[in-house]
């Protein structure tokens, strides 16, 4: 045992280190379906990328298949957890607060699972770790993916996450008996005393943190829009629409997931008066006008593909609508419609069923993945300009179990943080209940040396980023070169990350009494 | 031959590094630091030229602006697929073979397709457009296929991390992309043409306008110590130089009295699918105007 008996019997801990057979069952499944794809992926780079349904275009196939599907629904899925967080903050939105931890992590796995998804597609994935920070250019829609979504985005998402979990860390570190877990705890607390202080810190600069996040979040989720959206040459993808369209349906799916997770903890943990009917109620109405926004931009959409379009986009679009993708497409639409039924009758009903909740979570995941699966797959084999011979695409089983196996891993590492850290903030690690500690009166020395360390940190950060963007941007000079010096890119990088490190920064200088 | 461009920054920074004699253990490493860390952004701030990932042939360049162009009368072709045959074995293009599970895996850099489907089927001969304003390049995210400054749309192989980005954004699909390891019958492989480098599997690869040809020319005039002439490359790719019916013309755009220059500008010439925006720099000549041509803007 790590934590005390009667106080896991209280419910403080959130079961933390109560390892059960359900558990262990769950995980020997789990790392069963990892396994198989492992070995799934194992036989595509013994045999290469044959073993996949993909094909080159125009000789009958798609060269986008599954795995891009995937990348863009795992990115969709990470939108919900830092915005939601985001949410909390700015507008204070207090019953959702139980849900932000889980949130967050779930935007750092979504990631993680997103980034794996795009290497398992690349030919030559080692290249692509090299050259991607050696050359990547500021030109191309990946520049954005590549840099804003997987470093920026997804280091912004675990600055905030740690910083978030201090006061909890704090707290466990005093009362865990397990060496090795007191160590993680105190590192991730790292002088968090729990001092009024303390406490307005982190209330600032997870503020701040919240205003930058949140255009950065939009800005992501279109570059990954703008991958398809800016391709005239392909019919059914140029369109103004796809990067608004990305964005909510990123959040759509996102809030389905957050509602699914966060029914399961309640359940699992029994921490019903935390996890209230109202939390449900608000992502429940979020999620419903989320889904009409979408549906909208579907009406929009094939209003525009079918009425007077050029030949190859009706193409397109009547391959869609009534063609070897209608199931497809049609299955999407009853489920968008179906979870927007669910979700407005019990608004007006003024009811909070958090089964039929949950119901219209998974509903909107299948039309997720179903949706990307029509904006990826039908422009590429029946969408092409010259009159090639029209394609098809079925995932591989090599395929489906690599994308499996992703998921199946993610859910692992979920489930082995729910073990080592509360999932949902603790109670008495609150600020509503007041510090922890004895209240040490910052000096007026330590506080200017605090605020020196966090503007230099952001000067350096913020300069360092604008110089590597430049570096690698070339403005001025012909587009189609190299960056002016090699993996300047990573110099851009560095400089997001070393900006949102100024927030680390700006809480743990110690405080001196001098 | 292979096409890697010539990687500056290692090389200075070896010339650079050179132990002057006499000098301690210490300074020496200090030295070393100091012409790495010069070398490094020396060789960013260096000449534009330097950094441009051009392939080795760039440098035996005479100072001519030259635009490299094609034109295919269709009125000529017949369709026999020699170009197809040609381009194959001079550009060490793997085969597929019979196997099913490769359907849709096979690679052409030049194909035949049939673009005048009314009355008479007319298949066209497709090499890679070589566009002024390529798609493909744009989208590339590691630089690894580009423009030379002779207009060719050439690729880095090694440095393609296959992404098929390139092959989603080529509104001509010329783009291939190699699902396998390359393979080749045993007897064939004793065949492969030592001027072209085999790709390896999983990089993207299409038509370069058979570029090492051009760069074995250049290497050749300079040696005999004259100027390239238009009936030197009027022939000069593999597609060309196959075709019995010397449908396919290569040539110097910008040079005024070549050939290519003066069918471009012939009423019969049309662009494929001029309203892309590609600018395409292979031109075809038809009487009767093919599905999917657009007459040239003048």
């Amino acid at each position: 045992m790590l934590i005390t008996k009667e106080e896991n019997a209280n419910q403080e801990f959130r079961g933390i280190g109560k390892i059960g057979p359900a558990w262990i069952f769950t995980m020997l499944c789990l790392f069963a379906v990892f396994a198989f794809g492992v070995f799934g992926y194992s036989r595509q780079v013994v045999i290469g990328e044959t073993v996949t349904g993909m094909r080159t275009i125009g000789v009958g196939g798609a060269v986008w298949g599954l795995y891009i599907v995937f990348v863009v629904f795992f990115i969709g899925v990470s939108f919900a957890g830092i915005s939601i967080s985001a949410l909390i903050r700015l507008f204070g939105i207090s019953y959702l607060k139980p849900l932000a931890r889980m949130a967050e992590l779930l935007t750092i796995i979504a990631l993680s699972l997103g980034a794996c998804c795009i290497l398992a597609d690349l030919g030559r994935p080692l290249q692509g770790l090299m050259n991607l920070p050696r050359y990547a250019r500021v030109m191309s829609p990946f520049f954005g993916t590549f840099t804003l979504v997987i470093s920026g985005y997804l280091f912004a998402s675990v600055v905030y996450f740690y910083l978030s979990g201090r006061a909890d860390a704090a707290t466990l570190a005093a009362r865990t008996n397990s060496k090795l877990l007191r160590l993680f705890y105190k590192l991730w607390a790292f002088g968090f005393k729990g001092t009024p202080d303390d406490y307005n810190r982190h209330s600032n600069s997870s503020f701040w943190l919240s205003i930058f996040i949140l255009p950065l979040l939009i800005t992501a989720h279109s570059t990954l829009g703008f991958i398809f959206g800016i391709q005239s040459s392909r019919p059914g993808w140029y369109s103004a629409l796809q990067a608004p369209g990305f964005v909510i349906m990123a959040a759509i799916s996102g809030t389905g997931f957050i509602i699914i997770i966060a029914y399961a903890v309640r359940k699992l943990l029994h921490l019903q008066e935390e996890i209230t009917h109202k939390s449900f109620k608000w992502l429940g109405i979020l999620m419903m006008i989320l889904t009409v926004i979408y549906m909208y931009f579907m009406i929009v959409e094939e209003l525009t593909a079918h009425y007077a379009a050029p030949e190859a986009e009706l193409e397109v679009a009547h391959q869609v609508t009534r063609g070897a993708f209608a199931g497809l497409f049609w299955t999407t639409v009853a489920c968008l419609a179906m979870a927007f039924l669910i979700l407005f009758i019990q608004y007006i009903k003024g009811k909070t069923i958090l089964g039929l909740h949950v119901l219209a979570g998974v509903l909107v995941n299948i039309a997720a993945v179903f949706k990307r699966f029509i904006i990826v797959v039908p422009s590429q084999t029946h969408g092409t300009l010259l009159p090639y011979r029209h394609g098809s695409y079925v995932p591989t089983w090599v395929e489906i179990s690599v994308v499996l196996g992703l998921v199946a891993g993610g859910s692992m590492a979920y489930l082995v943080f729910v073990k080592i850290f509360p999932i949902v903030p603790l109670k008495s690690g609150g600020h509503d209940d007041g510090p922890l500690g004895v209240d040490l009166k910052e000096s007026r020395f330590s506080h200017m040396r605090r605020l020196t360390a966090f503007g230099l940190t952001l000067l350096i950060g913020v300069s360092v980023a604008v110089i590597g963007f430049l570096l690698s941007a070339r403005i001025g000079t012909k587009a189609y070169l190299d960056p002016i010096v090699p993996f300047s890119p990573v110099i851009f990088i560095t400089g997001v990350m070393t900006s949102f490190i100024s927030a680390i920064v700006y809480e743990i200088v110690p405080v001196s009494k001098k | 031959m292979n096409m890697k461009p010539a990687d500056s920054t290692e090389n200075k920074m070896l010339e650079i590094s050179e132990p002057a004699e006499g000098l301690g253990r210490k300074s020496f490493l200090k030295l070393l630091g100091a012409a790495a860390v010069t070398g490094w952004i020396g060789s960013a701030f260096g000449s534009e030229k330097k950094k441009a990932p051009q392939g080795e042939w760039e440098k035996v360049g005479d100072g001519k602006k030259r635009k490299w162009g094609m034109a295919i009368d269709l009125d000529l072709c017949s369709g026999c697929g020699s170009c197809v045959v040609a381009c194959h074995v001079e550009n060490n293009v793997p085969f597929t073979g019979d196997d099913p599970k490769k359907d849709g895996t096979e690679i052409n850099w030049m194909t035949l397709l049939p673009l005048r489907q009314e009355g008479e089927g007319q298949l066209t001969p497709l090499p890679c457009m070589h566009c002024e304003n390529p798609p493909c390049v744009k989208v590339c995210p590691v630089n690894a296929t580009f423009q030379t400054e002779e207009g060719i749309v050439d690729q880095i192989w090694d440095r393609c991390i296959g992404c098929r980005y390139c092959e989603n954004a080529c509104p001509y699909s010329r783009r291939y992309f190699n699902w396998a390891e390359p393979e080749w019958p045993e007897t064939y492989k004793q065949a492969l043409n030592p001027d072209v480098a085999t790709r390896p599997g999983g990089v993207v690869e299409k038509c370069t306008f058979c570029v090492h040809r051009i760069r074995d020319l250049k290497e050749k005039v300079r040696a005999e110590d004259r100027e390239i002439t238009d009936d030197d490359v009027r022939l000069l790719p593999a597609c060309a130089q196959s075709c019995p019916a010397e449908a396919i013309i290569f040539g110097d755009l910008n040079d005024e009295d070549s050939l290519v220059s003066r069918l471009s500008d012939s009423p019969r010439a049309n662009r494929l699918l001029e309203h892309v925006g590609t600018k395409p720099k292979v031109f075809y000549l038809a009487k009767e105007k093919p599905i999917g041509l657009d007459r040239k803007e003048s």
